[in-house]
């Protein structure tokens, strides 16, 4: 006979699907591609109107289609099916266990009751579904009892009532080998009853019970779906009365068929795609089930001496005790299973290493700075900036793109915030150790590359140069004596939608956008001054050179500082440290301590802060953030505002530090959130009240009022953008408004709402670059709100 | 005597089953009593409510009467109206049983050799392996399907549709029993054909019809008859889902109609009357498939 015919394929498919299964038990939520409660929304593409219910195969994002709610049907069931595998799972051990026991003693007694046979036969009239369904009915739809204690309290009774069956089963047969030759033999022999059922009853018994343990996995799924049908979901039923409808609280897969029933008469596939996943199940157990079957009625079945229709075409497989197999020849089988196993592992490792790549926007360049720097006496510095830069946008470049700030403070440059001007002089440019040609304007430095650099090809640019610091400028600046060397280096751009993300240098907002990236810097200092950084450990202050280190920080500053006063403290094993001269009516002790509240408000309310020091530098110029470090300027009168801004800067560690944006094209993100932030900080911690909090922010949107300058989204461009209110005050004002109105979604009052939402917000984007539309998304499905509740404020439409 | 303990046993469990739902009754768990503390819902068990249930039972029926049921807000007598319905699912449980039992017996013994009976047991085989709540659904869909393409309608799900009402719940109803039966049969026909005395009759030169008919059926038969409890119960849990789905006035729709979620509007006697009347008809079904085996054998087989 054909051996291709003897191969047990039931077996090895179901052995197959089954894995599959499980492991989608596992990791199904990671792999679906939207959250539950996240809907389609209509749309209109190309001449064509997108609306749910979507058809499957229309759409890639949402590929399976959606339900009439918009609502992705894919991932109902990859979230589903963990509850329908783990409560078939969970029902059938716990009867199968009890049964069995109970099945194999009861079959060795001298006589079967009366009354149990009698029960028994009674059970077997009555349909489980139907004892379920008496038993379930009792509790009523939309109660408030958790889905949890429910899929217990089904589990429970589910086994309770199936217990009968299988003990009648196990029963029989039990009683049937227990007349055998051999176990008489057991027991002239003085073996006790346990011995008996364990060591000649059970052996016998243990393949069909195997067997029936895979059925009776289906059989529970089978009686969920029956349950479902009747509008009783396992974990609790939702209804609406107007319209009738009924939702699953669980979306477990019997329960998704259940609630898509009403599609019978019209869109098939929102009813055919639960019932297809439930079918998969079952026959996948159904399938396993046979396939043992199979392997075992070939071992031991008798040839039949007449034609019966089922031919037997499996060889036995014999065991075979005399022959020592070394255990490294596998069979096929064998490695096929193990192939198996090992595919479940690295399958499974995958998805979980990479379950969070998806969110945020991706950036196609990756750099590692190793950056030596020497000061003279004179305030001239000569560096050497050593780049790792890596291609992971999965595309060939031509060349490299840098941010080279300083070189647009040159003589002659047109911002009126600096008041001196800087010295560039850029000595070479090599690339892997080979001098190359580059082109230098304004602030990009652009370098050619011989041959292409390839998808994760990685190259060492090399920038050797010579620079001064302007006076009095804007970040990079000089200032009696001290040097702030902020954005002083070859910055890499970020390379997204297929092209350099640079934008030209201007006043004002931060034009620049960077990614996260480790920092190996070296310095020597004239005796006198002072090293400061973004780095956790600066070394000893009176150092004259050193080396410092920071991971994954988007810029690196540098604060060269001399006769400056130190005060320092602590919050929540966060080193705070305080730099300013005392020619100012401000008091350091009073801002550390703002300091240390306002940080300790945000490390318990948002989450941990990224490093473990942070630095304030009280100088002449702006109020601004770096990683780990942040410039105050005392010499303002506005009391207030100062008082806001060394919060807002604090504010900025967690939205703009370690929550990624392209400040160019859509500040709000940062300046936005970390206003909202800081906002809060007043009106939780300072207990302001709410108008009092968000007075800064009422008053910028006051000046465009009286500017006249209309509305304006938030999300443009720094150059569309006309007031920078719309960057700042309004999107706080509006994320109030938003989390005020709906802070009765998360079942909260707003004080609570407001800082769970920022927390939630940075831990789902921690490391990660969000823009508008994962803002949206993140954000609609946190309060289940529509975009269109943020049109007043920001462009939504991609 | 034994029937007799059974049937009171059942008799009994049926009322039990009935009372059920009167007995577990939701209330809230006040949390610690403080402001804040949330209410959650817990499910408490009071089996005692069962008695007086009984009781009332009794009662009513000692009176003569079924007592009622209410259908929207009229209070109606269970006795005006539950004939009706009490035969529709008879015929309906009767018919889908017996012909399921015919069909699996059928290509199960007697043609199950033949080469085309093959393809259909391995499609049957396949069938077996599905839930039977999809099958009932994916069988509504493909007649929905069917009606839409062709305009023939093969269902109506309007209860009082009269014989279309009937026949396409029969074929469900009949559909799992058919297949678990069969693949009962099937095995057993196979273990049969490998015992001894097949043997001595194949070597005695006797036909294989013959064979099928006095050796191998006489053997098959008994596991059918221990197995039959469960076939009707099968064919039962079927029709409550058939029965509900297709929307017919059968005897379920009593136990539906009084038993919705939540305890309050759930009322014992309607639902009791109706689990007894399923009784009825599951002992009725039974009966009749004992007939049909005694005819048979009666006809065909001769000791």
């Amino acid at each position: 006979m054909n051996r291709l015919l003897r191969v047990n394929y039931q077996l090895y498919a179901g052995i197959f699907f089954v894995t599959v299964l499980l492991f989608l038990t596992l990791f199904g939520p990671i792999l679906a591609p939207h959250t539950l409660t996240e809907a389609l929304e209509t749309k209109y593409t190309n001449g064509t109107i997108i609306s749910p219910p979507l058809d499957p195969y229309t759409s890639k994002e949402w590929p399976l289609g959606t339900d009439k709610w918009g609502y992705d049907l894919l991932s109902m069931v990859l979230h589903g099916i963990r509850y329908t595998v783990f409560i078939a799972v969970a029902v059938t051990v716990i009867k199968m266990l009890f049964g069995t026991i109970a099945g194999l003693y009861i079959g060795t007694w001298k006589k079967t009751p009366g009354w149990m046979v009698a029960f028994e036969n009674a059970w077997s009239y009555v349909p489980l579904f139907l004892i379920l369904y008496f038993l379930l009915i009792p509790i009523p739809f939309n109660s408030q009892i958790d889905p949890v204690f429910l899929v217990f309290y089904f589990i429970i009774i589910a086994s309770i009532i199936s217990i009968p069956s299988i003990i009648s089963s196990v029963r029989q047969k039990s009683a049937e080998f227990y007349k055998s030759v051999y176990v008489e033999a057991a027991r002239a022999l003085g073996a006790r009853r346990s011995r008996i059922v364990w060591g000649h009853i059970f052996p016998q018994m243990k393949e069909s019970l195997l067997v029936m343990f895979i059925l009776e996995i289906v059989y529970v799924i089978a009686i969920m779906g029956q349950l479902a049908l009747m509008n009783i979901f396992v974990g609790g039923t939702f209804v609406t009365y107007d319209p009738l409808m009924y939702f699953s609280k669980t979306k477990e897969l019997a329960g998704l068929v259940g609630q898509a029933r009403g599609n019978i008469y019209g869109s098939h596939f929102i009813l055919l795609v639960p019932l297809a996943a439930l079918l998969i199940t079952t026959a996948s157990f159904s399938l396993l089930a046979n396939g043992l079957k199979n392997r075992f009625q070939s071992n031991y079945q008798r040839s039949p001496w007449i034609k019966t229709g089922i031919e037997p075409r499996l060889m036995p497989k014999r065991k075979s005790y005399s022959s020592t197999k070394k255990w490294w020849k596998l069979t096929p089988p064998q490695f096929a299973f193990l192939a198996l196993i090992l595919l479940f592992i690295s399958a499974g490792t995958y998805v979980y290493a990479t379950k969070d790549s998806d969110i945020g926007v991706r950036n196609g360049s990756q750099a590692a700075y190793n950056l030596s720097l020497e000061m003279n006496k004179d305030g001239e510095f000569s560096t050497e900036a050593e780049i790792n830069v890596k291609n992971q946008s999965g595309e060939k470049w031509d060349e490299l793109v840098f941010y080279f700030i300083p070189n647009s403070f040159t003589e002659g440059h047109p911002f009126k915030n600096v008041k001196g001007f800087s010295a560039v002089d850029i000595r070479t440019v090599k690339i892997d150790g080979e001098q190359t040609e580059f082109s230098l304007a304004e602030d990009t430095l652009k370098i050619a590359l011989d041959s292409p650099m390839k998808n994760r090809e990685k190259r060492t640019v090399t920038v050797s140069y010579e620079f001064t610091v302007p006076e009095e400028g804007v970040r990079f600046s000089t200032v009696r004596g001290n040097y702030y060397l902020a954005q002083w280096y070859p910055m890499l751009a970020t390379y997204q939608n297929r092209a350099w993300n640079k934008e030209d240098y201007s006043d004002g907002l931060e034009t620049f956008h960077t990614g996260f990236s480790d920092f190996n810097v070296e310095y020597s200092i004239p005796s006198g001054y002072s090293f400061v950084s973004t780095a956790d450990k600066d070394g000893k202050l009176e150092g004259k050179s050193g080396k410092v280190e920071m991971e994954y920080v988007r810029d690196f500053f540098i604060a060269v500082v001399k006769d400056m006063d130190i005060y320092e403290t602590e919050s929540q094993g966060v080193n705070i440290r305080l730099f300013t001269r005392n020619n100012h009516d401000k008091d350091p002790e009073k801002a550390l301590q703002l300091a240390k509240k306002a940080l300790g408000f945000y490390q318990d309310n948002i989450g941990k802060y990224p490093h473990k020091q942070l630095d304030i530098m009280f100088d002449k110029g702006q109020f601004m953030e770096y990683p780990g470090i942040v410039t105050i300027n005392p010499y303002i009168e506005d009391d207030k505002f100062y008082e806001i801004s060394i919060v807002h800067e604090i504010a900025h560690q967690y939205f703009y530090g370690v929550v990624s944006n392209d400040p160019y094209n859509e500040a709000w993100l940062d300046e936005g959130f970390t206003e909202f932030a800081t906002n809060m900080y007043f009106y939780l911690a300072e207990k302001q009240p709410l108008a009092l909090a968000q007075r800064i922010s009422e008053n910028r949107m006051k000046s465009i009022e009286e500017k006249g300058l209309g509305r304006q989204h938030s999300n443009l461009p720094l150059h569309e953008n006309k007031h920078s209110g719309y960057i700042y005050g309004q999107p706080a004002l509006k994320l109030t408004e938003m989390v005020k109105k709906n802070s009765y979604q998360r079942e909260n009052e707003f004080d609570i709402v407001v800082m769970e939402y920022l927390s939630d917000y940075y831990h789902q984007f921690r490391y990660k670059e969000v823009n508008t539309e994962e803002f949206l998304k993140f954000t609609m499905n946190y309060f289940k709100v529509p975009r269109g509740s943020f049109t007043d404020w920001l462009q939504t439409e991609e | 005597m034994r029937t007799l303990q059974q049937i009171s046993i059942i008799f009994i469990f049926v009322l039990l089953l009935a009372a059920l739902p009167a007995t577990i009754v939701v209330k809230p768990v006040l949390g610690d009593g403080g402001p804040d503390s949330s209410i959650s819902m817990g499910l408490e068990w009071h089996p005692e409510i069962v008695i007086s249930l009984a009781g009332e039972f009794i009662n009513t029926i000692s009176s003569g009467s079924l007592g009622t049921y209410s259908a929207g807000a009229q209070v109606r007598n269970i006795e005006d109206d539950i004939a009706d319905n009490f035969f529709t699912s008879m015929k309906i449980m009767v018919v889908g049983v017996n012909v399921a039992l015919v069909i699996s017996l059928f290509f199960g013994i007697f043609v199950s050799r033949f080469r085309p009976t093959k393809v259909f047991n391995s499609f049957m085989n396949a069938l077996a392996a599905v839930p039977d709540f999809i099958l009932i659904i994916v069988s509504m869909i493909l007649a929905v399907n069917f009606y839409q393409a062709t305009g023939v309608r093969i269902i109506s799900l309007r209860p009082d549709a009269g014989a279309m009402n009937i026949w396409f719940p029969m074929i469900l109803v009949g559909l799992a029993p058919t297949l678990y039966m069969f693949k009962l049969i099937s095995v057993k026909y196979y273990q049969t054909s490998g015992e001894d005395f097949i043997r001595t009759a194949v070597a005695k030169g006797m036909k294989l019809n013959y064979i099928n008919f006095q050796h191998v059926f006489k053997n098959v038969e008994p596991f059918i008859v221990a197995e039959l409890t469960k076939i009707i119960s099968i064919a039962i849990g079927n029709l409550f889902i058939i029965e509900y789905l297709l929307n017919v006035s059968g005897i379920t729709k009593f136990i539906f109609q009084s038993s919705t979620s939540g305890a309050a509007a759930y009322s014992f006697q309607p639902v009791a009357i109706g689990l007894l009347a399923m009784l009825a008809i599951s002992f009725t079904v039974y009966l009749s498939v004992r007939l049909l085996l005694y005819l048979f054998k009666w006809g065909f087989i001769h000791e």
